[in-house]
């Protein structure tokens, strides 16, 4: 009896090996830009193409994307390529055995690639589960036009007590400052992220992560908070912020109402996006500069905010899906989507593709950034990550005290150690 | 003859359980699907929330670090929780206390037949009928100061727009317009319906009695539309407790979770942190308020019919 079912097992396999025949990939993403979509589907046809037993479903997941990817991955149908930020759920796909080691499949020179932090970014426990693919920083985007109407010189903001008096001179000025759309908490975030980073450093968040000397409670992270609070007391964002999400933000800043965005490379194109010209501020006008430097840091002026985001490989993907992202993720490949700006690749060679001259310099900037850290909203899980983007959007209107903010982040940062 | 009686009496019971089962069998067979659907759609999801909710889990494999009634501790001395219960009440007595009011006011002078009623009828409706999403983003555009009608019209009359969004005071009434609008036609088309039900001779006879519009209103029609009044409050109060899907794209529980309701707490604090167990022990909270809720209605319904 037991033969037999063995001997139909058998079979059935060689009956699907011989019906199968083509591979079929599901990938899934979370992106938006048509251009890019478009390039999408075409690079998947073209290894079609050439792969004549390979089938590519591209796939786009909604808004929802984090929450519908923890259901779809836990499913029989997981998708086997999967768009991800890396970060905290990364850890957590990784501990919930649902992704899969392709450091066997992948070839040497696709690792050398995306060079070391690109490598580090998708390893979990000396493991790597996926290829980097674009990097992201988050930076301060002013309008030249009215900081030389309020008399504000650029080079005063490189510190944080000159960034203050710059507001408070733009201010004074009748102009807004900052644009801010905390209805999307995580616009917030990136005040309280910097400012920890700045004031913590590298070593001080590694230490805080694991709960040591007061996790989250530290002296800097408290510090982090009163900071923002000093920024806040100055209302130097736009009326009616706290009811305004990103996209009305990036529209504010865009239209010329507002002199300053702390906002990742991307708004370059979605202040466009959302102005009401549709032009933003002219290429001429527009500057951007890095965080400024506080008194007292532990970490570098030169350390960035930002993301390395990739693909990763559920449990059951093939190595055919892994060859074919390697493929995608070629120098030659990402350089068109670097051509079309869609993003920053990780790759030196294709971000030499670049064409916006923003893009270029930002791309030289991370290439120079002495620790680039990961979005705290990413890096530090779903959890802690936005309790980290819940307080700094009641920091930003003042509604929570630097202790109770420290304190709700190491709450939620407890829970997950 | 023990063994006749023995007998006998097995025939007896033989055929009294036959009777049961014939007289069952309907019922059973059409029991049958009724129950299994709500046992695995309605019975099963909540006792797996109760399972959950004893344990600290992130959704990802299955829960095993049982935390007993920590999950619990922590939804009630959340901060934020209050705010949610406070909001949702509120909700609930604008929805009991504005909302119906107004609508039947409006199904009393709409209720009878004319192009002009029907016209407007359809007017009033309409908000209904649009998608929780689309109406909370219309709104939230209306009420913008930078960009909408809320600055278009402090334009217009020369002051400074007012962001009530934005303003943890003024952002509860403003989302209580919001739900007023887009409910009220909901239970005016509920009484309209109740109020063209009853006998035209009855408000005639009253009329001839010499009673007043005002007397035929609150002897004659209301009462005539008691149950319609308890399947609207009862429509009203439990979309209160539901309410959510309008709230996000208006204010996504903000300005500081000002906004939040207790789905809205669930979802914030709950799903996007991935914290299932947590969001259980929310869902079984508002399935406990739910049943007390509902059992008090019951009885105020009992004695409203009485």
């Amino acid at each position: 009896m037991k033969s037999m079912t063995r001997a139909l097992c058998v079979l059935a396999m060689t009956a699907h090996g011989a019906f199968a025949g083509t591979v079929e990939i599901d990938m899934v993403h979370i992106q938006s830009n048509p251009g890019e979509l478009k390039l999408m589907d075409e690079m998947a046809a073209a290894y079609e193409a050439s792969h004549p037993d390979v089938k590519i479903k591209v796939r786009k997941f909604g808004e929802d994307y984090k929450t519908m990817l923890s259901t779809a991955l836990q499913s029989e149908d997981a998708p086997d390529v999967i768009y991800s930020w890396g970060g905290g759920v990364l850890s957590d796909q990784v501990n919930a055995g649902l992704l899969r080691d392709i450091g066997g499949v992948l070839a040497d020179d696709s690792k050398s690639a995306v060079g070391p932090a690109g490598i580090d970014a998708f390893t979990r426990d000396g493991k790597l589960y996926g290829i980097a693919q674009n990097v992201s920083e988050v930076v301060f985007w002013y309008n030249k036009d009215l900081f030389a109407k309020a008399g504000v010189d650029v080079a005063s903001m490189m510190t944080w007590d000159g960034l203050l008096a710059g507001v408070k001179k733009i201010k004074d000025a009748g102009i807004t400052p900052i644009s801010l759309g905390a209805k999307d908490k995580w616009t917030a975030a990136f005040y309280w992220d910097y400012l920890a980073l700045r004031l913590a450093g590298k070593g001080g968040l590694e230490v805080a992560r694991t709960g040591a000397n007061d996790g989250f409670l530290a002296p800097a992270f408290v510090k982090a908070g009163e900071e923002f609070l000093k920024l806040a007391e100055l209302e130097p964002f736009q009326k009616g912020f706290e009811a305004a999400g990103y996209a009305s933000s990036s529209g504010v800043f865009g239209d010329g109402n507002a002199a300053m965005i702390l906002m990742g490379d991307w708004n370059y194109q979605e202040s466009k996006t959302n102005s009401t010209s549709g032009q933003s501020v002219p290429d001429d006008k527009l500057g951007f500069f890095a965080f400024p430097s506080l008194q007292d840091e532990k970490g570098n002026p030169t350390d960035t905010l930002g993301g390395i985001n990739g693909w990763v490989f559920s449990k059951n993907a093939s190595d055919e899906a892994v060859k074919f992202m390697a493929w995608y993720q070629d120098a030659a490949n990402l350089a068109k989507f670097a051509k079309g700006g869609y993003y920053i690749p990780i790759n030196v060679k294709a971000a030499d593709s670049l064409e916006n001259p923003f893009q270029r310099q930002i791309a030289k900037d991370i290439g120079a950034s002495t620790y680039h850290a990961i979005f705290f909203d990413q890096s530090l899980g779903v959890n802690a990550g936005n309790a980290v983007n819940d307080v700094s959007s009641s920091l930003a209107s003042k509604a929570i005290s630097a202790v109770d903010a420290a304190g709700d982040v190491e709450d939620a940062m407890a829970g997950d150690r | 003859m023990t063994s006749t009686t023995i007998a006998t009496a097995n025939a007896e019971a033989g055929r009294v359980r036959l009777r049961i089962n014939r007289t069952h069998l309907a019922a059973i067979v059409l029991l049958v699907p009724a129950v299994v659907l709500f046992g695995v759609f309605v019975v099963l999801p909540i006792l797996q929330a109760l399972r959950f909710s004893f344990y600290d889990w992130n959704g990802y494999g299955s829960p095993s670090k049982f935390v007993g009634i920590e999950n619990y501790i922590k939804v009630v001395s959340q901060r934020h929780f209050g705010t949610a219960l406070r909001n949702t009440t509120f909700i609930a007595l604008v929805s009991l206390l504005v909302q119906l009011p107004l609508a039947l006011w409006l199904a009393l002078s709409l209720y009878r037949n004319t192009w002009f009623t029907a016209f407007l009828r359809t007017v009033f409706f309409l908000p209904y009928m649009l998608a929780e999403i689309a109406a909370g983003l219309m709104w939230n555009f209306m009420y913008d100061g930078n960009y909408g009608l809320a600055h278009s019209l402090a334009d217009a009359i020369g002051v400074e727009p007012k962001f009530v969004l934005a303003d943890p005071a003024w952002v509860m009434p403003a989302i209580a317009v919001v739900l007023v609008w887009k409910y009220f036609g909901f239970h005016m088309m509920i009484y309209i319906a109740a109020l063209q039900g009853i006998p035209n001779d009855m408000v005639e006879a009253a009329r001839l009695d010499g009673a007043k519009p005002w007397q035929i209103v609150r002897h004659i029609k209301i009462p005539l539309i008691r149950s319609a009044l308890a399947v609207t409050a009862f429509f009203a109060i439990t979309g209160s407790l539901q309410l959510f899907d309008l709230i996000v794209p208006l204010t996504n529980g903000g300005p500081n979770n000002a906004s939040l309701t207790i789905v809205g707490f669930l979802y914030q604090f709950g799903v996007t942190r991935m914290r299932i167990g947590f969001g259980s022990a929310v869902s079984i909270v508002l399935f406990a308020i739910c049943v007390v809720v509902s059992i008090i209605y019951q009885r105020a319904a009992r004695i409203v019919e009485k």
